[in-house]
């Protein structure tokens, strides 16, 4: 663990270069590990014939498909590799996205009620931003400009507040790894 | 069971139908309700018109393909404006999704502009490791991607040799649907100067309103709608501002939907 | 060899493509009538697609130019012209390549330990990077832009709007400081944070329901436009 104690001190500009090149590199092994691991999950869902495996099989002879076409062929454009990323990928992935449009109108309907003080002001900060910000609110004066004040003033603070929070806490954590105090991260108490 | 507690508990199917009504109905008619430029995005538009041509912008396409109707319009009006301005684009992802976007988007823009690649804009790949990438860009570009998206070592490309670090950019512009552009805030602002601008989806605007405060950003474009409005400023119509109309009534809509749901929690909690 | 020829012409045919793209699209809006097999086989296809595409991205576009093509060239130097000196870089090279590849230990149970010391790096990298930037951006910055307004009072708003956002940073820490027990004054400024937190999420909620619609906007148009034709 001596390795940590390297990094924050003050180093030299081509070690700071190389660990960060170094970070990079190891992110993106990490990146092809998680892979594999996917891959090994759903191969043994198959070959167990689990509950639904053959979705399993959709997803391994997708991904198999994919590194193939990007491998043998390239990423050019007008390629295959980048035909089944505008015409498979892209469009099921924002789909699945926009299905949260619907959800949330259920949420908003259902969940929305001013039952006690907090409640109240979550939804009147909500309309009023729903309203002031991207609608015919916009173009009334008033109304954006509540919302624009609810945006640079009490939200805008709050979200100051969880900043600051997040970075005492962060810069805390920070120390403990350097320290050697803190090692859940490597599976140890 | 009372009308308003049947109310309260309506099939949910029934709200996403008039949910697609709302989204479906204004996009088939031609209202044309009016859109406000707000101070956010005008300050954005306001930077990038007073650089020089030849300035560099370096814009990262920091997102995936699920967010692609709000990324897709915000980046076809800033390269629009960009291009039209003779500035040179210098594009990556730190997102593998947001590279192929944005090599096509740098192409497809630039050809309407008849820009020619290398020489007025560059795209330079993917870097998996956020902090890391960010950081090797503050000393050298070159070190952090040695090849372009093509394959073309750095050195070998015309634009590229006076572009070594944040000290030769004018702007960032992180387009993003995650807070990506907080790391270029936190790193690339913070500790090399460059200036900052996030172009990211309404969801993550909240995030950056302490920062406009602050000043450590120059402003932000923010979904759908601060693409619409950038189209506006730049005079050229794009799809957001066609989606501006069924933005508007969805919002109604879904006020409705609140409005309506607490009516029926009060009246049913009045019948009990 | 090139035999992309093949698909060259299937891709020429965009029609398909936007067929296929519309389809599938509907295959995944048929998740809100309810679930069902058409769904499930998109949703498996997508993880399927993706993942292949992250795999190819990653590997030809960060692990060739940034490791194994330098690593390659650098080995041919130690047999050509290149002598100690590529010898060097090479071993340079590979340092970063093997703790990457230390990450597939993972795999193996009993040399899993050695996945860790690539992770202690990178975590170790991480940890040092954040303190300077943290305290900087999120901490320093923003205590300053809380204050600095109090200097330059210039109206009645102004004064408002200044004493609104310290007195709600204030109260939101108070919230978040867990160590010391939520009563009396300090319970007080804690409840007040709440409220703004509140406010803040609903604004939060209020951008967010913005974008959902925008993405909706955005495959309507699509199935709209694209496929049916019915807007121009």
């Amino acid at each position: 663990m001596l390795i940590q104690f390297f990094i924050p001190s003050k180093l030299s500009s081509s070690v700071y270069n190389e660990i960060t090149n170094w970070a990079q590199l190891i992110y993106a092994f990490a990146l092809i590990v998680g892979v594999f691991g996917l891959v090994k999950y759903h191969l043994g869902r198959v070959s167990r014939k689990s509950d639904g495996w053959i979705y399993n099989l959709v997803t391994v002879v997708s991904l198999f498909l994919m590194a193939f076409l990007g491998f043998a062929f390239g990423r050019k454009d007008g390629g295959a590799f980048m035909w089944i990323f505008n015409y498979f990928q892209a469009p099921m992935q924002a789909s699945v996205f926009s299905l949260l449009a619907f959800f949330v109108a259920s949420a908003a309907y259902r969940g929305f009620q001013a039952r006690n003080t907090e409640a109240v002001l979550l939804l009147l900060s909500a309309v009023f931003i729903m309203f002031g910000i991207a609608s015919v609110g916009n173009s009334i004066p008033p109304f954006a400009e509540i919302a624009n004040w609810i945006l640079m003033n009490p939200s805008m603070t709050a979200r100051r507040g969880i900043f600051i929070g997040v970075g005492l806490g962060t810069i805390a954590v920070s120390l403990r790894v350097i320290l050697g105090v803190e090692r859940t991260y490597l599976g140890k108490e | 069971m009372g009308f308003w507690q049947r109310a309260r508990y309506i099939d949910r199917r029934i709200i996403f139908l008039l949910m697609l009504l709302g989204v479906g109905l204004p996009l088939l008619t031609n209202i044309g309700l009016p859109v406000r430029v707000t101070r956010d995005v005008g300050n954005v538009y306001d930077y990038i018109e007073g650089l020089n041509p030849g300035d560099v912008i370096l814009i990262s396409y920091d997102h995936d393909t699920g967010t692609l109707p709000e990324m897709i319009p915000m980046s076809d009006a800033i390269l629009r404006h960009a291009f039209s301005r003779n500035l040179h684009l210098v594009g990556m992802a730190l997102r593998a999704e947001g590279t192929a976007i944005g090599r096509q988007n740098f192409r497809r823009i630039g050809a309407e502009y008849g820009r020619e690649e290398g020489k007025d804009f560059v795209f330079l790949g993917f870097r998996p490791e956020i902090t890391a990438a960010i950081l090797g860009l503050g000393t050298s570009i070159e070190r952090v991607f040695p090849k372009d998206d093509r394959d073309i070592p750095i050195s070998e490309i015309e634009l590229m040799n006076t572009v070594r670090n944040y000290g030769d950019i004018a702007l960032v512009i992180s387009i993003s649907d995650d807070d990506t552009p907080v790391y270029w805030v936190n790193y690339a602002n913070a500790r090399f100067k460059a200036k900052v601008v996030p172009a990211v989806t309404a969801v993550m605007a909240t995030t950056f309103f302490p920062f406009i405060d602050s000043g450590q950003i120059r402003g932000m474009i923010a979904g759908l709608k601060g693409a619409a409005e950038y189209e506006k400023l730049i005079k050229i119509p794009g799809r957001a501002g066609r989606g501006m109309d069924a933005q508007s009534i969805a919002h109604m809509v879904m006020i409705g939907f609140i409005i309506m749901g607490n009516i029926a929690y009060f009246m049913s909690r009045k019948g009990k | 060899m090139d035999i992309g020829f093949i698909y060259d012409y299937l891709i020429a045919s965009e029609r398909l493509g936007i067929w296929i793209a519309a389809l599938l699209t509907l295959a995944i809006y048929s998740f809100l009538y309810k679930d069902n097999p058409i769904y499930r086989f998109a949703e498996s296809l997508l993880i399927g697609i993706s993942v292949g595409f992250l795999l190819v991205t990653t590997f030809e576009t960060t692990l060739m130019p940034k490791a194994f093509e330098p690593l390659a060239i650098s080995f041919t130097g130690i047999f050509g012209s290149g002598g100690f000196g590529a010898f060097g870089s090479f071993l340079w090279l590979l340092v970063p390549v093997t703790l990457g590849l230390l990450m597939f230990t993972r795999f193996v149970p009993k040399y899993a330990w050695m996945s860790r010391v690539a992770l202690a790096l990178y975590i170790g990298f991480g940890a040092g990077a954040s303190i300077p930037a943290n305290m900087q951006s999120y901490i320093l910055n923003q205590i300053d832009a809380t204050i600095r307004p109090f200097l330059a009072i210039d109206s009645f708003a102004a004064a408002v709007n200044a004493a609104v956002i310290l007195v709600g940073l204030i109260s939101t820490l108070s919230y978040f400081y867990f160590s010391k027990a939520h009563t009396g004054i300090f319970g007080k400024a804690a409840r007040l944070g709440t409220f703004y937190l509140m406010i803040f999420f609903g604004a939060t909620f209020g951008y967010t329901v913005m974008a959902r619609i925008s993405l909706l906007i955005g495959r309507l148009t699509f199935l709209l436009r694209d496929w049916l034709g019915l807007i121009s």
